[in-house]
């Protein structure tokens, strides 16, 4: 199918490129520890690209019912004028992460639903919290072939658990996740942790505005992983908007600070070996001992900035969407922090004074692109000579990624799963805390 | 009004053609209704859509998208023994699967749910519903579509200081197909129009942003003759430049109608939404109707009907008609956004507010257009009544927790002895829900809605509209640097 649409756009333009997805999704959730919605999908969409004298033509579909039509409409987009200077990559080979485990496939949603009640049971007998949690399984089959002989595909299955206990009067809560290729139980000392961190946090304390140790958990640091990802991002880069465009080699974090980009690493179920323009993936570092390393690019302004793609060309948005509807775009998804030192509550152990972001409110609003942030505390745990003392609401966290990032404490020891990465959670010193006490 | 056909491209009318009444709709209820025959439960419905992208992009001085797609789709929900449950299919051959699966998932939820869901009544509707257009944009060319968003993309680009913009076209067609077991069967088309994005500037390392959004749900004509709103932007985003970073702590301030139209939205809306609050008893504790919640001279209300305005549509994606909801008057709360299967559980009237972003998902209860309702003052006795405090203007995105929430402004002013004075830039605010109604002191007279939207709950609404006059609100968390 996709080979006769890619013979014939062959015979209209110069180079020709086909993406397609297909996935499957049951999801499970439960309110208040009772099973509240199951739902499923199963979606298929493709995408086109054609480049044809220098210029580049883009269109998607759901149903490959009508190849001409889909062809039309990449050839009206060509006639816009959307510059398409490079070439698609000629990718006899990628590394094949191990990304699919068979028994996904017959993982079924009355086992999901047991798992969700038995770890529901046993967080309702250990604390007065509210919870809430929600587990899904996931296939996804992606294929890229292109004009010049590339024909690349990949197979993924996930399986995922988040549990969430949530405040009174609110949907502020501790949170954590389970994500794997192929069921696992959740582990009891993820529970164990989510119980501590909420009992002991249970009653509201607080908070005395000014600068303190603010701690960091891997559910929030996007909040700070969002300034950076913009700040390296080879389309920032070449429209000249990045703070980071001169500081290529200087130090501009703490020393303890290690940060890369590792699509192969497949402990994770999103690991990759080609992106979504079929180009490969390889360990990639941003951050090095606090020392900025890389920027990184897709096809498209790889080719602006004179470089070779680093194969982070995917089709995603920051708001989830359509993943056929966009067109490949640099993008971030595989990161890792290097873990530190410390244990999680060695580290609040160190706290005199400070609180830990467990919940962020309004992580994405604020400049940005300038790496300034300002959250909302939902909730906010407050530590006091090193113990969790209690959990605050109407308190911000404020600063911009430059300064915070410099003044790390501390690192934890361990990776848990974030927003598009595995992240340990950090301490960082002389945070600007304000409140309305 | 609809302009003429003259320039059009032949992928244009042919997309007219299809588009014609009776031609396509017969055929696909017919398949609707043969798939929902297949269907063994105490109630089913199907949805079908076809949506029609139309997109430009440019980055900067340059064109990075250009064209026009149509994707489609198909949401199936099932109801047998108390479960609800649905699944979104992409392919009609897969359809028979889809019920297996959907009638197995809803009797998985039934073994499990202690009460039964039950879906409140509604009137069996057959109607074929277009929206009133100034200005069908299906019947303007891509390339007058690509030349105005140039258009507009130019005014920041010939400042020097402006370092780069994200200036996007916009246009959905959504043609929803909807046929439930009851009998009701609805066509309905939702067809929005933007042109918007950021606007960039620069002095050395200081990068600065301003959002800029015009247009709305009926028609093309509301994109026309919008430069002085980029005009006015871009001078913002270049005074930004050379304002003060905010100093954190707690203010008096003066909400503009699109920071009091995102508090509306975000930090009271969302909790007037049942799904939100059905399962989260503290919330619904605190949520009960006729709770005095707000101050008296607070009233809000969420009215899909309103005409000309960017949340507007006549059916949800339950078939149910929308219905103007008063939720809070002078302070008391009145009423509550509702799915059929929440207002059978609240025991309280359908309002026609369960909405879907698309034909990959089943609909959850989404605002309409929600805003303050307007009083008296003018904004001079409001700026005059703060004294010292802070003028805000134009959100920058919000988000709650239920009792807390955050959102930023794009800009503000700081209030000496009643009057805005230096311009400054950084700010966050933050706040308690329950202070906060209660906080809101005065309302002003001049209520303006929101042109362009966007609200994530789990799904994307780009119709979501909010609004409401100037309001003066007590002590503000600000976040600041």
């Amino acid at each position: 199918m996709m080979e006769k649409l890619l013979e014939m756009a062959s015979r209209v333009c110069d180079q020709v490129e086909i993406y397609s997805l297909e996935e499957i999704a049951d999801g499970v959730s439960f309110e208040n520890a009772k099973l509240k919605e199951i739902d499923s999908t199963n979606q298929y969409g493709l995408s086109l690209r054609m480049i044809k004298d220098g210029k580049l033509g883009f269109a998607y579909t759901k149903n490959l019912t009508n190849r001409e039509g889909l062809l039309q409409n990449a050839m009206d987009s060509l006639k816009g004028g959307v510059e398409g200077l490079f070439d698609f990559p000629s990718t006899q080979e990628a590394r094949s992460p191990e990304t699919y485990d068979v028994s996904v496939e017959s993982l079924s949603n009355t086992a999901l639903v047991q798992e969700c009640q038995r770890v529901c049971d046993r967080i309702v007998r250990n604390t007065k919290g509210q919870v809430n949690m929600s587990a899904y399984r996931a296939i996804a089959h992606r294929r890229v072939i292109n004009s010049r002989g590339t024909d690349l595909s990949g197979r993924s299955s996930v399986y995922s658990l988040a549990a969430d206990i949530l405040f009174p009067g609110s949907y502020s809560a501790v949170h954590r996740r389970v994500i794997n290729k192929k069921f696992v139980k959740t582990p009891d000392d993820t529970l164990q942790f989510l119980l501590d961190l909420y009992n002991q946090a249970e009653s509201e304390a607080k908070l005395k505005a000014g600068k303190m140790k603010v701690l960091f958990l891997p559910e929030t640091l996007y909040t700070l992983i969002w300034r950076l990802q913009s700040a390296a991002n080879g389309k920032n880069i070449y429209q000249k908007v990045s703070p980071l465009m001169a500081k290529m080699n200087e130090e501009i974090f703490d020393k303890q600070l290690t940060i890369y980009d590792d699509p192969l690493d497949d402990r994770v179920p999103w690991a990759r070996g080609f992106d979504d323009e079929a180009v490969s993936c390889r360990r990639f570092p941003i951050i090095e001992k606090g020392t900025l390393k890389n920027f990184y690019y897709d096809l498209f302004y790889g080719k602006k900035m004179g470089t070779p793609s680093t194969g982070h060309g995917y089709k995603s948005s920051m708001w989830g969407g359509e993943t056929v509807s966009f067109k490949p775009f640099p993008s971030l998804s595989h990161l890792f922090i290097q873990p530190g030192r410390g244990s999680l509550s060695e580290m609040i152990a160190t706290m005199k004074k400070g609180v830990i972001v467990a919940g962020a409110l309004g992580a994405h609003s604020g400049n940005i692109l300038n790496g300034d942030y300002s959250i909302g505390l939902a909730p906010g745990l407050y530590v006091e000579d090193g113990r969790i003392v209690g959990h605050v609401k109407d308190a911000m966290v404020a600063g911009n990624i430059f300064e915070t990032m410099k003044r790390v404490a501390e690192i934890e020891n361990e990776q848990h799963p974030g927003s598009g990465g595995m992240y340990p959670a950090i301490l960082f010193e002389d945070v600007n805390v304000a409140s309305k006490h | 009004m609809s302009s003429s056909t003259e320039g059009l491209t032949f992928q244009d009318r042919k997309f007219i053609l299809n588009g014609i009444e009776g031609v396509r709709r017969v055929p696909m209820f017919k398949e609707l209704k043969s798939i929902l025959s297949k269907v063994q439960a105490d109630y089913a419905d199907i949805r079908y859509e076809t949506k029609r992208e139309t997109k430009v992009t440019f980055n900067g001085e340059e064109l990075t998208q250009t064209g026009s797609n149509t994707t489609d789709g198909y949401v199936l929900r099932v109801l047998k023994k108390g479960g609800l449950s649905s699944i979104a299919f992409t392919r009609s051959r897969d359809a028979e699967r889809a019920i297996r699966t959907a009638e197995e998932n809803a009797l998985l939820i039934s073994r499990h749910v202690k009460e039964p869901v039950k879906l409140a009544r509604t009137t069996v509707v057959r109607e074929t519903f277009t929206p009133l257009l100034e200005e069908d944009p299906r019947h303007v060319s891509i390339d007058e579509k690509l030349e105005l968003t140039r258009k507009y993309n130019n005014i920041p680009l010939k400042h020097e200081a402006i370092a780069t913009t994200t200036t996007d076209y916009l246009e959905i067609t959504r043609d929803k197909y909807f046929l439930s077991a009851e009998g009701s069967e609805i066509r309905e088309d939702l067809i929005t129009t933007r042109i918007g994005g950021l606007i960039s500037s620069r002095d050395g390392a200081l990068i600065q942003n301003v959002r800029v959004g015009v247009g709305g749900s009926h028609g093309f004509a509301l994109l026309r003759n919008q430069e002085e709103e980029f005009e006015k932007k871009t001078s913002i985003a270049l005074q930004l430049l050379k304002a003060r970073p905010v100093e954190a702590g707690v203010y008096n301030v003066v909400l503009n109608p699109s920071m009091a139209g995102v508090f509306t939205h975000e930090a009271f809306g969302h909790f007037s939404e049942a799904d939100l609050i059905e399962d989260a008893p503290t919330l619904r504790e605190k949520m009960q109707m006729g709770s005095k919640l707000g101050n008296a001279v607070l009233s809000i209300t969420d009215d899909p009907t309103l005409p000309n305005q960017l949340g507007f549509y006549k059916y949800d994606d339950e078939g149910v008609a929308a219905k103007p909801t008063k939720l809070m008057g002078h302070g008391v709360l009145k009423g509550r956004l509702h799915s059929r299967r929440t207002a059978a559980a609240f025991g309280e009237p359908l309002s026609g507010h369960c909405v879907a972003e698309d034909y990959r998902y089943a609909p959850i209860i989404r605002m309409g257009n929600i805003f303050i309702e307007p009083s008296t003052r003018t904004l001079d006795e409001l700026q005059s009544a703060v004294g010292d405090g802070l003028y805000l203007l134009d959100h920058l995105g919000g988000q709650t927790s239920g009792e807390n929430f955050t959102f930023g402004a794009q800009y503000g002013y700081v209030i000496k002895n009643g009057h805005p004075a230096e311009m400054v830039r950084d700010i966050n605010i933050s706040g308690n829900l329950y202070q906060t109604l209660k906080n809101i002191v005065a309302v002003g007279n001049d209520l303006v809605l929101s042109k362009s939207g966007g609200c994530g709950k789990g799904q994307m609404n780009y119709r979501s509209c909010n609004g409401g006059p100037h309001i003066l609100v007590n002590g503000v968390v600000i976040g600041g640097q």
